[in-house]
């Protein structure tokens, strides 16, 4: 504790307590203290009943007697400290016996015993922070205990239980080779490779086309730059197999590009006959290339857009004076000046395409990489969790090692960077050849994005395409209109619901670690900020398989259930929390906040009446944005996802599987649509308010 | 609130503050009497800062004590030690109004919405902005916002008041009266305050006070008038007005106490406090004990050579700067005496009675 543990304070009233004991002791005696087998909305009365804590086990009769004796531990104590250390004991205690008892007993915990396991977390708060834990702050010792453990039962443990897996054999004997043999006995080598040679080819192109666009938006006088602003939504609302779909609408075996080279050169062509055939050439490196090309180009973009609106035109203007030409101005100083923008779009491309798992499922055909070849060994009849978790460990000890050298070189603005700021005038537009050139190419990339979204709207209206282009809407109502219990609606409702639940809590406890890493300095921090990190490198394939590992067994189960996926789509949907949260506290000076607190508000007040009103907006897109990343998420999800809580991803994935390309797409330009609309009207709804406009004052 | 009521006295005991690596604060002892105004004075980063952070308890001490009259206040946070504090940025709440920012305070303690808005209009007139209360900060100027966070800070009548550099953002014209209507408000309320700047005639002109700060230590504390004319270090002189900081020795003769520089002697005055040993000493020349006069022919043995090596004509004063065997020297000369030009060869004569003999202890 880097405060001293002295602090009495004289506003403690046993009172407090009272609150969490309630909570605890009605979880007690109304929730299940074990594990429902078909989850808590299908048990029946029966199951429910017994699975009760009462009625399970005598023993747990302890239980409500723990939450009686902090009632009566303020009459056994002289002072408030000792109070603390007393309630810091018991909850500690009581916490590790809870834990014990399901280990060793092989149970599973039900849902009131994770509540009364957070009542008893409240109840340590209060302890810890009556020794003087945060200066007796209970709200923000109570906050810190919250993303501690969020991060140890999300995090920590189902990464240790991917390394358990490897550590030891299925028959629970320990092998500590197990590793080594898995990855050298197929061809792993080949695997990481691909991986690398993938992720290095396509953050080196999104960096370099991310360059040119993010010049062209900012530095070119052609109307084109306006177009370009699409980038912000494009990538934000499309589910990231989609642009994977289309190319295969265009450059499949069946697509329309093959289709006209057949129509020109193949056996019946009018050209040149017989010297083209039929081609997957769009399957493999180049077809996963382009489609993450594609998809990821618009972050390099950000990047480095937000990196040229830093540059002081001066700087330019200086070089200008000194009589070099805009050629020599964009090469001696805006180029070697926005060296750092390039460097983090580069990692940060790499990580994402190593990540990336929907194109390379869908174009990969022989190249196979890490993400797929984690899916592959549980998908299906292999099952094989030791190989899964072995490929999983090299992905995640690749994309951390990014990460950790993108955020070394970039510092503290890797949480900023991709927001995206909007660039002043007044800076020197591009050489006029240049410019000409660049037009070219970036009218050619639109005409290629226009006609690839296009190619997903009309694939849906198409009978068998590539085969008989029939208009038709049989697709479409095969998925809207069958009623709701069949075709898109269950997983477009289970998508729905999910990601309505999880948004607003990851966006909140996203902001309020961000709040914590920004503002507070404890004993302990390292795990919030090395948890933090995790959430931000950890790919969604490894969060599959960690949690597949994880909650399959006692003493949390939570595979099958819609709350896995919900705290799947939370984790993973985090980081727009925690990235809005940094960038909308590093806008707000702390003098604010410690004004308010020197005008004697607690913590709380001052969240609630200075905090929360200035970052409102922060909020409100933070959620918006982490909803949208919900509904389009797949990578984890695909792992735990069962027929019962399909969502809408993975019911297009499982389309795509079994060939019905037609269903996919139309499925997936109604998401598209859906999520644009969205999208659209939060911004019309949350607009510049003109408390955000003075906060860029302060 | 009336003089003398909310009177204590504020006591630093061996309080020091460590950031990871940087020292802020080394061996802090200072006592902050009841009812003054004190200021904190030093150059840029020499932690006054941290020092009225430590007070307020938005910072912790790393060791020592802090007490509030008889009360240890060290481990209370700062939401429970009564401070007022103005920030250097003011720190408004920018999405209030000015009665919303004046009344927080009030409305965290439940007082009623009647009680608020009277107490408020109070306040408010006292810092001379009746009327201002449906105003938003950014509806404001600089110097009305600093008084709208001395309303704040004064409202709940805490028992010490806090400013950090207040004056730091507002034109300089405007500074003269705000500091004097901040002098007012402290000697009106007689709240224990503590006042950061690194502005000198700033601290010699309100304070009661002044403790002079380096590197993270407090090198001297006393009234203006003390620092001014007792340095106890060559720092302090420079940094408190102007000084020129030459070496000389120091003779205790039969005829009393006498300096020996640059080839001449000055008899000191025998009411002179001499804290200094004979011997090689420091002395500080403040530059109105420093006369220049044209060159003649006798021989003055009071009085060094000299050349002239800078002159700049300032309006109502003449600042010169002279080359002599002691050192460059900084002096002033009136205007409607005839400017002596660069270059020009000059006698310096030094007025022995305001000469400054520094401690031999000091750095
Ligand atoms: N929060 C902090 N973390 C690390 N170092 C700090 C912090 N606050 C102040 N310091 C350091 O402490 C020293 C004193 O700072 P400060 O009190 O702000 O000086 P002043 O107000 O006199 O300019 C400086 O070296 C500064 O860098
Ligand atoms: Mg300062």
């Amino acid at each position: 504790m880097s405060t001293t543990a002295k602090v009495v304070s004289e506003s403690f009233k046993p009172a407090l307590i009272i609150p969490w004991v309630t909570i605890g002791i009605i979880a007690y005696f109304c929730l299940p203290w074990l594990a429902l087998e078909y989850g808590l909305t299908d048990a029946t009365f029966d199951e429910f009943v017994d699975a009760l804590a009462w009625r399970k086990n005598g023993a747990t009769i302890v239980v409500p007697f723990f939450f009686l004796m902090f009632l009566i531990a303020p009459r056994l104590v002289r002072s408030g400290i000792q109070c603390g250390w007393l309630y810091t004991c018991l909850s500690a205690f009581f916490i590790l016996a809870t834990f014990a008892y399901f280990i060793t007993e092989n149970l599973s915990m039900g849902l009131g015993t994770a509540v009364i396991l957070l009542a008893f977390s409240a109840l340590f708060a209060i302890g810890i922070a009556e020794i003087g834990f945060q200066r007796g702050d209970r709200f923000i010792a109570g906050s810190v205990i919250f993303v501690i453990l969020l991060v140890c039962v999300f995090i920590f443990f189902p990464i240790w239980t991917i390394f358990q897996t490897l550590l030891y054999n299925s028959d629970g004997s320990f092998a500590p080779f197990q590793f080594y043999q898995i990855v050298t006995a197929f061809g792993v080598g080949r695997v990481i490779l691909n991986t690398l040679l993938l992720a290095m080819s396509v953050g080196a192109a999104t960096t370099l086309f991310g360059l040119i666009f993010a010049l062209y938006s900012t530095r070119a006088t052609s109307p084109l730059r306006y177009v370009i602003r699409v980038f912000y939504i494009l990538p934000i609302i499309t589910p990231p197999f989609v642009v994977g779909m289309a190319l295969i609408l265009l450059f499949g075996r069946a697509g329309m590009i093959n289709d006209g080279l057949m129509f020109l050169f193949g056996p019946e062509g009018i050209l040149l006959q017989g010297a083209f055939t039929r081609s997957g050439y769009i399957y493999g490196f180049w077809g996963i290339f382009l489609a993450q090309t594609l998809s990821l180009t618009p972050i390099a973009y950000m990047v480095l857009n937000g990196m040229l609106a830093t540059i002081n035109p001066a700087m330019e203007e200086a070089a200008l004076t000194m009589r070099a030409g805009r050629w020599e101005t964009l090469r001696d100083v805006t180029l070697p000046l926005l060296r750092p923008g390039i460097a983090n779009a580069f990692l940060l491309c790499m990580i994402s395409s190593a990540a990336d798992f929907g194109n390379p499922l869908v174009l990969g055909g022989d190249y196979d990489v890490l993400s797929t070849e984690i899916y592959f060994s549980i998908a299906g009849a292999q099952l094989d969790f030791a190989k899964a978790s072995a490929l999983g460990v090299l992905l995640l000890v690749l994309s951390l090692s990014v990460f950790v050298i993108q955020k070394k070189w970039v510092g503290q603005k890797s949480y900023v960077t991709v927001t995206g700021v909007q660039t002043a005038g007044n800076v020197i537009p591009l050489p006029g050849r240049l410019q000409k050139i660049l037009s070219a190419f970036v009218l050619v990339w639109l005409l290629l994005v226009g006609i690839l979204y296009f190619s997903i709207f009309l694939g849906g209206f198409v009978k068998q395409w590539g085969a008989d282009y029939t208009l038709t809407i049989a697709h479409h109502k095969e998925l809207w209109l069958g009623g709701f219990a069949s075709g898109a609606w269950p997983s477009f409702i289970n998508s729905l619901i999910f990601a309505f639940i999880a948004a607003p809590i990851t966006a909140l406890i996203g902001i309020l670690i961000a709040y914590i890493i920004s503002r507070k300095k404890f004993f302990g921090k390292g795990i919030i900020d090395f948890g933090t990190v995790l959430i931000f490198a950890i790919p969604g394939t490894v969060t599959g398989v960690a949690y597949i590992l994880a909650f399959n067994t006692p003493p949390v189960e939570l595979t099958g259930t819609a709350a896995i996926l919900i705290i799947t789509m939370a984790i993973r949907a985090m980081p727009v929390g925690i990235r809005g949260g940094m960038s909308a506290l590093s806008q707000i000076s702390e003098s604010l906040e410690e004004a308010s607190v020197l005008q004697r508000a607690g913590s709380l007040k001052t969240i609630r009446s200075v905090l929360i009103p200035l970052i409102r907006s922060t909020i409100v897109s933070s959620t918006a944005y982490s909803f949208i990343r919900s509904m389009t998420t797949v990578s984890a999800v695909i792992f735990l996802a069962t027929a019962g809580t399909n969502v809408a991803t993975t019911y297009i994935l499982s389309r795509v599987e079994s060939g019905d390309t037609g269903i996919a797409v139309a499925y997936g330009s109604i998401l598209i649509l859906t999520m644009l609309l969205f999208t659209l009207a939060v911004e019309v709804i949350t607009g510049r308010s003109r408390v955000e406009k003075q906060v860029k004052t302060i | 609130m009336k003089p003398g009521e909310t009177n204590i006295t504020i006591t630093l005991s061996k309080v020091f503050k460590r950031f990871d690596e940087v020292t802020a604060l080394e061996d802090i002892n200072v006592v902050f009497e009841a009812g003054t105004l004190t200021t904190l004075l030093g150059p840029s980063g020499c932690g006054k800062t941290t020092l009225l952070r430590i007070v307020s308890g938005l910072e912790t001490v790393s060791g020592g004590e802090i007490l509030f009259g008889n009360e240890n206040v060290t481990d209370l946070s700062a939401t429970r030690r009564d401070v007022g504090m103005v920030f250097q940025s003011y720190a408004l709440f920018p999405h209030m109004t000015v009665e919303q920012n004046v009344g927080y305070g009030l409305g965290v303690l439940k007082t009623p919405q009647e009680k608020i808005k009277e107490q408020v209009k109070v306040v408010l007139d006292m810092v001379n902005l009746a009327g201002y209360q449906a105003r938003y900060p950014d509806e404001l100027s600089g110097g009305q916002q600093q008084r709208v966070a001395v309303a704040r800070a004064l409202i709940l009548e805490p028992k010490v008041l806090l400013f950090d550099e207040p004056l730091s953002n507002i034109d300089s014209k405007l500074r003269r009266s705000m500091r004097e209507e901040i002098r007012h408000l402290q000697k009106s309320t007689g709240i224990t305050s503590i006042y950061v700047t690194h502005d000198q005639s700033e601290a010699l002109a309100v304070s009661d006070e002044v403790v002079v700060m380096k590197d993270g230590r407090i090198l001297q504390k006393g009234p203006p008038r003390s620092l001014y004319h007792r340095p106890e270090s060559a720092f302090v002189a420079n940094f408190i007005g102007e000084s020129n900081v030459v070496e000389a020795l120091l003779v205790n003769g039969t005829d009393g106490n006498r300096v020996e520089l640059g080839g001449i002697e000055l008899a000191l005055p025998d009411s002179m406090h001499i804290p200094a040993k004979p011997g090689m000493v420091k002395l500080s020349l403040r530059p109105e004990v420093i006369h220049i006069e044209a060159k003649s022919d006798d021989k003055d043995p009071d009085c060094l050579a000299g050349i002239v090596t800078e002159s700049a004509y300032m309006g109502p004063v003449i600042e010169y700067s002279v080359k002599t065997a002691i050192g460059d020297l900084f002096t002033r000369g009136p205007a409607y005496e005839t400017q002596h030009l660069k270059g020009e060869q000059v006698r310096v004569r030094v007025r022995p009675d305001e000469i400054i003999v520094i401690p031999a202890s000091s750095e």
